[in-house]
């Protein structure tokens, strides 16, 4: 970095001027984008083509992380549970876990390693080898056929992962409550249903997903778009997407629990 | 080794089924050949000095902001949200500290902090790697006699397995620190009570200290092994990426898991 010896002050400020600029571009591909979805002008074929890519290739790393991080959700409250003997409150507590917070939070985390970051590497590999260019030679426009496509399939692609995580969760965490604490696949069913749980913390979590689909989906077209410099570019490229993905993960996850009831 | 053609929707499931076992088996046993490499060369190689000193530098200074950052949010996110939960029962609210001390203690602390470093520390380790592999940088290594895992594995394995446990220790801090703020706002808590590590024993730390330092190896040691088998220019790059992020994150996930279950078996 051109900067290494610059003092801490500077550094701060790079920083700050890096990702306003950043965001400002962010913003404006945000633009083109909905310029191109009002009325749709994009090859809904390709839409088509890249949900069925990244829906089903990522089914099984959806399927792993959703049974273990459910498992994981009642092993840290089975010590609780069993200090007060409440196991019939082991449902209402994992599932309010899995669907508000753990659910949508991990599926968007490995939605964005696996999807947003694969996004962007094709991208940024048709950025450097002038695919992208020869688009535009064809009078092609690369937004309409390459972007808007990918950029509703991500956003999908979470939101349906998340419905098929939270149910595998649930189901990861009754398997870990029947084998650690024998608590049986009903009771844990009726400690769910069990009025605790109502519709809006489902709604939620999903409201969080579709949100977060929104950040992964953004970034890791802007990040892909914006690569330069042959191979070690895109692997820059695809770094700074999960990185920017994962950071506005986290800040979106903070307002709008805030937000959404 | 050949690769395998792409997979089509032509193939039988039984196809399919044959080729996932075939493709896991192998990658364990690369993942362990590489694990197993990296510790041989830990004792008996010779790298360039100060090498594991740069490599602590970039993943524990240019990740800890990025990691106070998320983890400050968390810390916030979960406090908010097991509070709300609560307050529907029974609305007392002066265990909510202790509770979340010993829950960020043994389980958010190290996992959701080693998350993010995958995501960070992985994938910019294994874009680095597999760019010097595609750009035949490696080969010039092997040329000079310099085995590539002594030279750009073992650095960033130990320097990994240090700084993983720095930046999880500090931005729990953060987390705790911004888990009591948001008590004290949203819901009245004083901090004096909030601040209440009684329920943390000696079997939080212990977990919480072995899973740190379990997803410190693991991290390098997915992520180096994504890198070193990039091929076919950029677009190897950037599969190479995707798969070390991937990896990674499953790894820990994993890891989680089983040493979560191991010390609830164990009654820690």
């Amino acid at each position: 970095m051109a900067l290494s010896n610059a003092s801490f002050v500077h550094r701060i400020g790079a920083g700050v001027v890096d990702l306003a600029s950043t965001v400002g571009q962010m913003m404006t591909l945000l633009g083109r984008i909905l310029q191109r979805s009002t009325p749709a002008r994009f090859d809904r074929r390709e839409l088509l083509r890249h949900l069925e890519f990244m829906a089903i290739e990522s089914l099984p790393i959806v399927v792993v992380t959703a049974l273990f991080s459910g498992a994981i959700v009642v092993i840290q409250a089975a010590p609780v549970v069993q200090r007060f003997g409440a196991e019939g409150l082991l449902g209402w507590g994992a599932g309010f876990g899995v669907l508000r917070e753990i659910g949508p939070l991990l599926t968007a985390l490995m939605i964005s390693g696996r999807v947003g970051a694969n996004n962007t590497a094709d991208l940024g590999t048709m950025v450097v080898t002038e695919q992208v260019d020869g688009l535009r030679a064809l009078a092609i426009d690369p937004l309409e056929y390459l972007v808007v496509p990918r950029f509703y399939g991500i956003i999908m692609t979470l939101s349906l992962m998340t419905v098929f995580s939270d149910l595998l969760a649930l189901f990861g965490a009754a398997l870990a409550g029947q084998a650690l604490i024998g608590l049986s696949m009903h009771g844990f069913y009726n400690g769910i249903t069990g009025g605790l749980i109502e519709f809006k913390d489902v709604a939620h979590g999903l409201i969080k997903s579709a949100a977060f689909g929104f950040i992964v989906a953004l970034s890791s077209c802007h990040f892909g778009l914006a690569t330069s410099g042959g191979a070690p570019g895109v692997g820059r490229s695809v770094k700074a997407s999960v990185v920017m993905s994962a950071g506005g993960i986290f800040a979106l996850d903070y307002f709008l629990s805030f937000v959404v009831p | 080794m050949e690769t395998p053609p792409p997979l089509t929707t032509h193939e039988s499931m039984l196809v399919k089924l044959g080729r996932l076992v075939i493709d896991g088996t192998e990658g364990a046993r690369a993942l362990t050949s590489l694990f197993l490499r990296t510790l041989w060369f830990t004792f008996k190689g010779s790298r360039p000095k100060g090498s594991t000193a740069h490599q602590a530098f970039e993943i524990g200074n240019n990740s800890a902001s990025f990691l106070a950052l998320t983890m400050g949010f968390i810390g916030m996110i979960l406090v908010y949200q097991s509070a709300v939960q609560l307050g529907r029962l029974v609305p007392d609210y002066s265990m909510v500290g202790a509770n979340y001390g010993e829950l960020l203690v043994r389980e958010l602390g190290p996992t959701i902090g080693a998350l993010m470093l995958a995501t960070r520390v992985g994938a910019g380790m294994a874009a680095e790697i597999a760019s010097m592999v595609v750009t035949e940088q490696v080969d010039a290594l092997r040329l000079c006699a310099a085995d590539p895992v002594d030279f750009l594995v073992v650095p960033r394995f130990l320097a990994s397995l240090v700084m993983t446990l720095v930046v999880v220790v500090l931005s729990s801090a953060v987390a705790y620190a911004t888990g009591a703020i948001t008590a004290f706002i949203a819901f009245d808590v004083r901090f004096d009570v909030f601040a209440n590590l009684s329920l943390v024993d000696f079997g939080d730390v212990a977990t919480g200290l072995t899973k740190s330092i379990a997803y410190g190896a693991a991290i390098p040691i997915c992520s180096c092994h994504c890198g070193l088998e990039a091929h076919g220019g950029s677009a190897g790059v950037g599969r190479a990426t995707t798969a070390a992020v991937v990896l990674s994150s499953l790894a820990i996930i994993v890891l989680n898991f089983f040493i979560s279950a191991g010390s609830f078996l164990v009654g820690l």
